[in-house]
């Protein structure tokens, strides 16, 4: 409802604005979505388990997305940057995919 | 958790401790704040209940779990990203695709742009040509010089020559064991000096017509003409008289020499005269002038 409204409102700023990405920025964007998806699905799955906190939600977003970006940065600087992108998607993959299947076990009660 | 049936044996050790690592991050998937504070929120509401007493309120005494403007602004914030990402991608992409397309486009207008230069150089030069022929030939002095040019591209070698002459064939003796059974460079000099001395035009050695820079030489283990290793027999075309070559020809020292090596050493030596010969042009390589430079006429 008021999160979808709020994912909503934000594409289409996004669409609207279509805000130019600063080159060093580029390569960190896609880590910080996955990121990002991943604390979202927490969100939701926390909502589902009736005990979902704006407070904890926030906080677990931002420091997702900047801690998945400071590992790639940090590796790209230790010029490991291509393996720790690697190993940041498939813990955040594990965990989105294992998210979804208890979201699934609420909606579908299977 | 499918931690719980561990605790038992392992109660005051970490998850993580005994978990492997798969098992571990799936089951931690969800952040255990979550918990933590639902935790606290339902004791602390607990707690408050008990200091009011048990009375009226809610029995459940659920937290509020509806997401609020927070909520709202870190959903607008993800959606942001999602769609810069996707755009920025999207772009890039775009640029990759139309530079690759736009330097085949550009390689393929200037491969056009060189077929049809050179096409106009080859025009240029045969108009010149026409157009020289055509200014020589307005007045005697002209046809003069035009027929003089012809005899010197002839003499030089610039040009293919048709006409009368003799072929030699030579090659090595049957059985050649030593080099005076063989076809020297030296052997090959002397014939090409005979036949210039008894009257010839031009001379061309296996299709490698003789010009002034020519050079008959051993190289390595064969014998090159014009930078061009010939291989054995070696026909010697000459150009000229072939009713007096022959005769000149064994009046000359060299052509003697030639004489007596067929019949001393066995050289292979078979002079026919032809009526009609092709002799080609000399690569251009050989006709480049270095050095010199047309005096003025006084």
């Amino acid at each position: 409802m008021i999160a979808g409204l709020g994912l909503l409102v934000g594409i289409v700023v996004g669409l609207l604005l279509q805000p130019q990405v600063p080159l060093w920025l580029e390569p960190y964007l896609p880590i910080a979505v996955v990121a990002a998806l991943d604390a979202v699905f927490g969100a939701l799955r926390a909502f589902l388990d009736g005990i979902f906190d704006d407070k904890v939600f926030v906080i677990s977003f931002v420091s997702n997305v900047l801690i998945a970006a400071l590992i790639v940065y940090l590796g790209d600087k230790l010029g490991v940057g291509g393996q720790l992108s690697t190993g940041v998607i498939v813990v955040l993959g594990i965990r989105i995919f294992s998210n979804v299947a208890a979201i699934r076990r609420h909606i579908f009660h299977a | 958790m499918s931690a719980d049936t561990d605790r038992s044996t392992s109660e005051d050790l970490p998850p993580q401790v005994h978990m492997p690592l798969l098992d571990y991050v799936t089951a931690t998937s969800l952040d255990a704040d979550y918990a933590h504070v639902a935790e606290r929120t339902a004791a602390e509401a607990r707690r408050a209940e008990a200091e009011q007493g048990s009375q009226a309120g809610d029995p459940t005494s659920r937290p509020a779990v509806r997401p609020g403007v927070a909520a709202l602004v870190v959903m607008g914030v993800f959606g942001v990203l999602v769609t810069t990402a996707a755009v920025q991608t999207a772009r890039n992409a775009e640029d990759t695709s139309n530079g690759r397309e736009s330097l085949v486009t550009q390689i393929k207008a200037r491969s056009t742009q060189l077929d049809a230069r050179r096409a106009r150089i080859a025009n240029l030069r045969a108009e010149n040509e026409s157009l020289q022929n055509l200014y020589l030939e307005t007045t005697s002095q002209g046809r003069a010089l035009s027929s003089r040019l012809e005899r010197l591209r002839v003499m030089s070698g610039a040009t293919p020559v048709t006409g009368p002459g003799v072929q030699v064939v030579v090659d090595d003796a049957p059985g050649a064991v030593s080099d005076q059974q063989r076809v020297l460079d030296e052997d090959l000099q002397k014939l090409v000096n005979a036949l210039w001395a008894s009257g010839a035009e031009a001379i061309s050695i296996n299709g490698q017509r003789l010009t002034n820079l020519s050079a008959i030489r051993f190289a390595g283990s064969a014998i090159t003409v014009n930078f061009v290793s010939l291989d054995r027999p070696y026909t010697v075309l000459a150009v000229g008289n072939p009713d007096t070559m022959p005769a000149r020809f064994v009046d000359t020292e060299h052509g003697r020499d030639w004489l007596d090596l067929h019949e001393v050493a066995h050289l292979e030596f078979d002079m026919t005269t032809e009526q009609s010969m092709r002799l080609p042009a000399a690569p251009a390589r050989r006709l480049s002038l270095r050095h010199v430079t047309q005096e003025e006429k006084p």
